[in-house]
């Protein structure tokens, strides 16, 4: 569907359960569609999976449900948790609720689990959901009877059925209401959710062990048990897939693999996906001239993104000429460009009075010489291949760079603290898919700092975003804050990659894409024809 | 003696002490405030009241000897603080990685003893043979080879080919009882053949320098005279005497064996104390890193401290010798 149908969409009720269908969608090559118990790779071990510590959220959402399924990175989500979403106002939302859902200790799924689990993010720790809560949107949700929740937000929030509660799980109050929320990082128990499995084991060595929750009110889950061993080396990961010791693995394929692993005869298969991330170049718009609208679209111009995509990722993916956020983001507007032309990036560094005056091959400006550091992942390759490609298309148009590897801690150390004039980095899903958060970016400090530096040509259209009472509006608001964006950019793409995972199919052949989480989700692992009804994976090519 | 082991205890006790105030000293030390190295986030957004709370929550609110009295107080309570990463105490992470650092580590070097001094000794006792000269040829490239090298064909092999050994992990989520030790024993194969592979060489030639050399002395020919066998001649008489520089080395060995083998560790991805260090360094979990740091140099200064006072039991010239002086 385009997206510009979304908001006769959402005029009319979100409405009904999963719909039926018959179908392949979760099952896109020949194998078994179920399984007793399947060993699945994770990249590193985060905890028994609390929400407000940080955990992966593929893994968490075994465990956990939302109300609407399965994420913000789809144009349509569908009623998970709830029966019915409805647009009230442009302030106000409904959701009547499923009555046969019961939690993981056996408790039943209530009205007032929702309304707590809104106010306890809105509590607890600052963490990955809340600025759902409590700026972009802001509200608060009350009981309208005991299977009627009503939001009411603080300024207009037409997307709040379709991004928000997409994307916000649910916990039980039961359990939640035990713990003051200032210490809800600390807990350490298993967690209890309404979702499809049930972790029954966690430990930090070994890794995870979930148990199918058979009495799950969608569909009983399509493999019994699932044991997660904690392999954090990628090359340890695929030799314990390649000799079937483990099933399938949480983290993408190395590119030099997928050569071996596609081979015919190869006991692994793969499914390319185009995930919701992507590699990008941020310049810290707090230092001159970077803070020059003019200065960053030059440096956007100069970036040869398809030579970047063929050198660096080999041609796995598409050139990231469509800017930010990623093109297949359910809110990008399609008519966003940033192409490469040096042409341009020379003549805006002169029109800014940028040039070259003593013939070294690099202009000066009034601090001096235009000479920068890439800050780069000196552990990872491809990453740094980048900064040296940056490196020469910045020097191609008088602007020198180097490429500076970096330990992750350092990096990391430096971009929080935003030292650095240049850094590669990586941007996940909800940064790039996520039309709330693109808007949140632009007031925590990542894209800019609204509204402590100033931002005028920010300023207007941010106000236009917030008054806008109908989802088109705010789409169109959206798009212009993209268009604006893009032209003085803050974050440069560099590619938009493919990735492709690994599975053995002869232990279990249900995995597909969900939008921007791979291929293990609990979409993968549910029935067909109810993971077509949540529209919740990507149909196998 | 006595006197002399109390006089070496003391020492080491000293040593202890330095290093353990250095540990305190290191987030003192570091640029910046203190609350940024032990915090681990970004301090730059906090107000002054929440980086207050902070600072006292960290004990950084006192005055310098009253958080050095308390660091002591807490370390003698077995608190080393909280992992910024893991949002867990540091000692329960340390506690939780140890008992698989020491069993492969500690095993990995018991078998390179073993195999390197007796392959050693063998090619001391065969010296001018070819057996002798391909044992020496086949330990040096052995040992010119990088660990990780090693790891990985053994997994080509054994686990990839043959399917014999698991390639990652030190047991199972599930695994109970027997079929828990099968699986700590199965997946601890091919690490610890790694490490003896590794580190073998250093055992082989210090043995087989020290038997050379004792081979020509002249107690090995009164041995021979008395009409002792060659074996009763090689293993009672030169290999006992040859073998204190490898005693040097085990404890060496040993001092290290608590900051793991990262390499091995992260091929075969162990969960032992070396990757711990590693990722620790990776995010900059200064506290796990302080207390990884203070139970590596205690092992180090033990091992060292084990040395000291058990060589004179191995060696009567030092017995001796230490006897003239007294």
């Amino acid at each position: 569907m385009n997206r510009r149908l979304l908001p006769l969409l959402l005029a009319a009720t979100i409405a009904g359960a999963a719909c039926s269908a018959d179908g392949d969608a979760a099952a896109p090559v020949d194998g078994p569609a179920s399984a007793d118990r399947l060993t699945i790779a994770l990249p590193e071990a985060r905890g028994p999976l609390n929400l407000f510590a940080g955990s992966d959220e593929a893994v968490a959402e075994l465990v956990y449900d939302k109300l609407l399924a399965p994420s913000p990175y789809v144009e349509e989500p569908r009623p998970w948790l709830a029966t019915e979403v409805r647009f009230v106002d442009p302030t106000t939302w409904e959701a009547d609720l499923r009555d046969d859902v019961v939690w993981h200790d056996g408790e039943p799924f209530t009205a007032e689990d929702v309304v707590f689990s809104i106010a306890y993010f809105a509590q607890a720790p600052t963490g990955r959901w809340t600025h759902h809560v409590s700026d972009v949107p802001t509200f608060d949700a009350s009981l309208v009877d005991s299977d009627t929740v009503r939001f009411t937000c603080a300024f207009a929030c037409p997307e709040l059925g379709t991004v928000t509660l997409a994307d916000l799980p649910i916990v039980p109050e039961h359990v939640w209401a035990q713990v003051p929320p200032e210490d809800a990082k600390e807990v350490r128990d298993l967690p209890v959710g309404t979702g499809p499995y049930r972790l029954v084991d966690f430990d930090p060595v070994t890794g995870y062990r979930f148990e199918a929750n058979t009495g799950y009110f969608a569909g009983e889950p399509t493999v019994r048990e699932l044991v997660m061993p904690v392999i954090e080396d990628p090359s340890a990961t695929f030799t314990a897939l390649r000799s079937g010791q483990i099933d399938a693995a949480l983290a993408p394929v190395s590119p030099e693999l997928i050569a071996e692993f596609s081979a015919p005869g190869s006991p692994v298969q793969l499914v390319r996906t185009a995930p919701f991330q992507f590699p990008e170049l941020r310049l810290n718009f707090r230092n001159a001239p970077f803070d020059d609208p003019d200065f960053r679209r030059a440096i956007s111009r100069a970036v040869d993104r398809a030579e970047m995509l063929d050198t660096v990722f080999l041609g796995q993916g598409r050139p990231a000429d469509k800017g930010y956020p990623h093109p297949d983001a359910p809110f990008a507007n399609p008519e966003l460009s940033t192409p490469y032309d040096p042409d341009e990036a020379r003549a805006i560094l002169d029109g800014l009075g940028l040039v070259d005056i003593d013939g070294d091959g690099v202009r000066e400006g009034p601090g001096g010489p235009l000479r920068y550091e890439i800050l780069a992942n000196g552990g990872q390759p491809i990453d740094m291949r980048a900064a040296e490609l940056v490196a020469e298309d910045l020097s191609a148009v008088g602007v020198a760079a180097t490429a500076v590897p970096l330990d992750a801690g350092t990096l990391a150390e430096r971009s929080t603290e935003r030292d650095f004039d240049l850094v590669i980095g990586t941007i996940t899903a909800h940064g790039v898919a996520d039309p709330t958060q693109f808007i949140m970016s632009h007031r925590s400090g990542y894209l800019w700092e609204h509204p402590e530096i100033p931002y005028p040509e920010f300023d207007a259209l941010f106000r236009q975003w917030q008054a806008s009472t109908t989802i088109e509006d705010r789409l169109a608001a959206l798009d212009d804050i993209q268009a604006m964006f893009n032209d003085q950019p803050t974050s440069v793409p560099l590619y938009y990659p493919d990735e492709y995972y690994a599975f053995r199919p002869d232990r279990y052949a249900g995995w597909a894409e969900s939008p921007g989480f791979g291929i293990v989700h609990k979409w993968s692992l549910l029935p067909a024809d109810v993971v077509r009804g949540a529209n919740a994976v990507v149909a196998g090519d | 003696m006595l006197g002399r082991s109390a006089s070496k205890l003391l020492q080491y006790a000293l040593v202890v002490w330095v290093a353990v105030t250095l540990n305190f000293a290191l987030p003192h030390l570091a640029p910046g405030d203190p609350v940024d190295y032990l915090y681990g986030g970004d301090t730059g957004d906090l107000t002054p009241a929440q980086l207050e709370q902070i600072r006292a929550g960290y004990g950084l609110d006192a005055s310098v000897p009253e958080q050095y009295l308390a660091f002591w107080t807490n370390l003698a309570g077995g608190d080393l603080g909280t992992s910024v990463a893991l949002n867990r105490p540091v000692v329960d992470v340390l506690l939780e990685r140890l008992p698989w650092t020491l069993a492969l580590v500690g095993t990995g070097i018991v078998a390179s003893t073993v195999l390197g001094t007796l392959l050693g000794a063998l090619a001391a006792w065969r010296r001018g043979s070819r057996s002798a000269a391909a044992l020496v040829s086949g330990v040096l490239v052995l040992d010119a080879m990088p660990s990780f090298w090693v790891g990985m064909i053994l997994i080509a092999v054994f686990s990839v080919t043959l399917g014999w050994f698991p390639s990652y992990g030190a047991t199972t989520i599930d695994a109970t009882g027997a079929a828990w030790l099968a699986e700590v024993a199965t997946r601890m194969a091919l690490p610890v053949a790694t490490i003896t592979l590794a580190t073998l060489g250093a055992f082989f030639l210090l043995t087989r320098a020290a038997m050379v050399t004792v081979l020509d002395e002249p107690f090995v020919r009164h041995a021979h005279a008395k009409g002792l066998t060659g074996r009763q001649v090689a293993l009672g008489h030169a290999l006992r005497t040859a073998l204190l520089p490898v005693y040097t080395n085990i404890t060496l060995a040993a001092g290290a064996l608590l900051s793991g083998a990262v390499v091995v560790e992260t091929v075969f991805a162990y969960p032992g104390l070396g990757r711990l260090i590693f990722e620790a360094v990776v995010v900059r979990d200064y506290p796990l890193l302080q207390g990884a740091f203070l139970l590596v140099t205690v092992g180090i200064i033990g091992a060292n401290l084990v040395a000291d006072l058990t060589y004179p039991l191995l060696d009567p010239r030092v017995r001796q010798g230490r006897a003239a002086l007294t």
